[in-house]
């Protein structure tokens, strides 16, 4: 704090002005700001983690997102017990599991699992290849190296499994994949249209202005969640005119891509309105009417002397934009209208089946578990984002 | 005032004609219909199909349906329903009903709950019931509603020795789905409401929460604000009490955001309601949406976006009048 007012390697005589702000760039200042707040720097190391744990999600997860055996079945399987003691002496040992036979409840023909603790124990391997079942990297490399795996006829399943046995555990990293990805990008979006159509709405004002708000008001009238669901619905159908323009059949990607546009599309309203008062204000200011009169063009003051002005808050504002768009991919991904089963597994789409027909909560608890890393990115974002917008506010300074 | 409340109002036509063009553009995107469904059916003729397509102007070109559509909705009439062959109306009627009992439940709970905890907050900065304010909003905000009405709905089954006991069977402590209890319709008057509210109370407060949340943090952030400023010193010094001074001097300018913030809240409301309906299988908008769009039964569809713009528009005209009378500022504007 104090040490931040004289910094020592300013060399003696230099003019008080620049004392203050020690000749740091904006970016430094913020940065070290923000480092003062623990809780979000905290959010940040999580979600740094989060992130690299989805990218590495093959290597990091035992099976692959949709590989499943019929037999033995392991449908519903609760999450494997690893056992860390030797059962007869009591002592330490390597972790090893058991494996599991399947067996109807009496009572209540519910199925249940049960350990075959007569026979062989089979230890937690590290660092095993699975030839078979090769996956890549941030879609360059590929290996087949798992961080940790059991000898068949064993199986591992940390976090139980679904319906159809496939590991809960490694779907849930490779859901990161979309869950977390796709905020972020749809964020971009809903930034590129905010930020054009608030710029030209605040610099030309007039009648443009008044077309874009009424725009805006017009999108906005209609509840954001019905209208993702109708487009959601619509666009993933194969005969709509996009995907035909495409080929037949919708590809994982493009569902994807579409996703992230219809996202954008249904949330750059707020942006737009924001840029336009600010631009508003900029553009009286004194330079913008300096480069005006130098002669600059129309587009090199909107969009060299106009939008930096709004960056900073510009980057507050979608930092805490992504939670929110996070939020609703999950939510339509729980409806069944986010990208599909069988090319990704969005952490809502893994809390559909929690809902799914015939499906018993009280039975099968460890289904809830994808909805533990929502929460989680949706909290560190916001975290991160109220420490950025307290860092570059010169009243919060510490 | 009068002059406001016109103009406001005049204000809404355009964004509403706007609103209908944009749902009715939206609707044709896909280029098969209801009957496109209907003639993949082996034992239908075509001119059966033919007929059904006149009979419900499918035949003609997008804008003739548009404007048949528009004529008939300026007079109040939303169309046929393609699936159940009845008017809209019908259709939409009952779950638009429950979907606003769940909201405004929801709203009324957000008030009762997010104003004390606030002033709480604001009254106690920094002590450790203000830190754990704070620690659970941040919770609320980043739950996503549907999770958290899932994680309920376990804890309801798992807290099983928390039963009721009505007419000598147990029941669980709240129903964790519908909207009704068996035998609903042979209660009495007051019954049937107090059931209603009973089922309605988890996915009421779930639909509530991360509005009680984002609302209490910002109401602490406002009041705070005051507190501080010299008109509350001033209101000290000539010796009001302390509960004078929160209540009829801080928190009445810190409130006027939220008179707001009711019309924004509204389609947040719908929306985050429509998720948690799924869950509780309460029997509002989004499920018979859902339902309709699958079906491709157009005009269900746009009854749903029009009827609910409709309202989300009457709640921001609301909230605006609202905000006019609480502060004269923005009459003069």
């Amino acid at each position: 704090m104090a040490a931040n007012a004289t910094p020592s390697n300013l060399p003696e005589g230099t003019p008080a002005v620049a004392a203050v702000s020690g000749g740091k760039t904006q970016g430094r200042i913020v940065w070290e700001q923000f480092r003062k707040h623990h809780v979000a720097l905290i959010g940040l190391v999580v979600l740094a983690l989060m992130y690299l744990a989805a990218a590495f999600a093959g290597f990091l997860a035992p099976y692959g997102m949709n590989e499943y055996r019929r037999t033995p079945v392991a449908a519903f399987m609760p999450p494997t017990t690893i056992h860390w003691t030797d059962p007869e002496t009591g002592r330490l040992t390597r972790p090893f599991v058991y494996v599991y036979t399947s067996d109807r409840d009496p009572v209540t023909r519910q199925r249940v699992y049960v350990e075959d603790t007569e026979g062989p124990r089979y230890p937690i391997e590290f660092l095993v290849r699975r030839p078979e079942r090769p996956y890549r990297i941030l879609g360059l490399w590929q290996s087949d190296l798992r961080l940790f795996g059991v000898a068949e006829p064993a199986r591992v399943f940390l976090w139980g499994t679904n319906s159809l046995g496939k590991d809960l555990f490694s779907r849930v990293l490779y859901g990161g994949q979309v869950s977390l990805t796709i905020g972020v990008l749809a964020v971009w979006v809903s930034l590129i249209l905010g930020l054009t159509f608030g710029v030209i709405a605040g610099f030309y004002g007039g009648l443009i202005d008044d077309f874009f708000m009424r725009l805006i008001e017009v999108i906005d009238a209609i509840p954001g969640l019905f209208l993702l669901i109708v487009l959601a619905t619509l666009l993933k159908d194969p005969r709509n005119p996009l995907a035909q323009l495409f080929g037949l059949q919708m590809t994982s990607a493009q569902t994807f891509l579409m996703v992230v546009m219809v996202l954008g599309f249904v949330g750059w309203g707020g942006l737009a309105r924001t840029i336009r008062s600010l631009v508003l204000g900029l553009r009286e200011m004194d330079y913008a009417q300096a480069a005006k009169a130098l002669g600059a063009s129309e587009a090199r003051v909107m969009f060299r002397h106009l939008l930096p002005g709004t960056a900073s808050y510009v980057m507050v504002i979608l930092t805490l934009a992504i939670p929110g768009f996070i939020l609703t991919e999950v939510g339509l991904s729980f409806l069944g209208l986010g990208p599909s089963e069988l090319d990704s597994a969005s952490w809502g789409l893994l809390l559909r089946d929690a809902t799914a027909r015939g499906v018993s909560i009280q039975f099968v608890p460890w289904l809830l578990i994808p909805g533990i890393p929502i929460f989680l990115a949706v909290l560190c974002w916001n975290l991160v984002g109220d420490g950025l917008r307290d860092a570059f506010d010169p009243k919060k300074r510490r | 005032m009068l002059p406001f409340v016109v103009r406001r109002f005049f204000h809404l036509i355009p964004t509403f004609l706007g609103a209908t063009l944009l749902a009715f553009l939206i609707s044709q995107l896909v280029p098969g219909d209801f009957v496109t469904q209907r003639a993949l059916e082996p034992n239908v003729r075509q001119e059966t199909i033919d007929r059904m397509r006149a009979q419900f102007g499918l035949d003609q070109p997008v804008l003739v349906q548009y404007v048949r559509w528009m004529t008939s909705l300026v007079q109040g009439d939303l169309g046929m329903s393609f699936a159940s062959n009845q008017p809209v109306m019908n259709v939409i009627r009952r779950p638009i009903q429950n979907s606003l009992y769940l909201v405004v439940f929801a709203t009324v709970l957000l008030w009762l709950m997010a104003i004390p905890l606030g002033v709480f907050s604001a009254v106690r900065q920094y002590t450790m019931g203000d830190q754990v304010v704070s620690a659970v909003s941040y919770f609320g905000l980043a739950i996503p509603n549907f999770f958290f009405a899932q994680v309920l709905v376990l804890s309801i089954f798992l807290f099983r020795g928390f039963t009721r006991e009505t007419f000598g069977i147990s029941q669980l402590v709240f129903p964790v789905a519908g909207m009704t209890s068996n035998g609903w319709e042979g209660f009495t008057r007051w019954h049937q409401f107090w059931d209603i509210m009973w089922h309605m109370i988890i996915p009421g407060f779930v639909v509530a929460t991360g509005s009680i949340a984002g609302f209490t943090r910002v109401l602490r952030g406002q009041m705070i604000e005051y507190l501080g400023s010299d008109f509350i010193r001033t209101a000290r010094a000539k010796g009001l009490g302390s509960r004078s001074v929160t209540y009829k001097h801080a928190l009445r300018p810190a409130i006027i955001p939220f008179i707001a913030g009711i019309g924004a809240l509204l389609p947040s409301l719908i929306g985050g309601a429509g998720l948690v309906e799924i869950v509780m299988a309460w029997p509002g908008i989004t499920p018979r949406l859902l339902d309709a769009i699958t079906r491709q039964d157009i005009y269900v569809v746009l009854g749903f976006l029009v009827i609910s713009s409709l309202l989300l528009m009457i709640g921001n005209l609301i909230s605006d009048l609202l905000l006019a009378v609480a502060d004269p500022r923005i009459r003069f504007s």
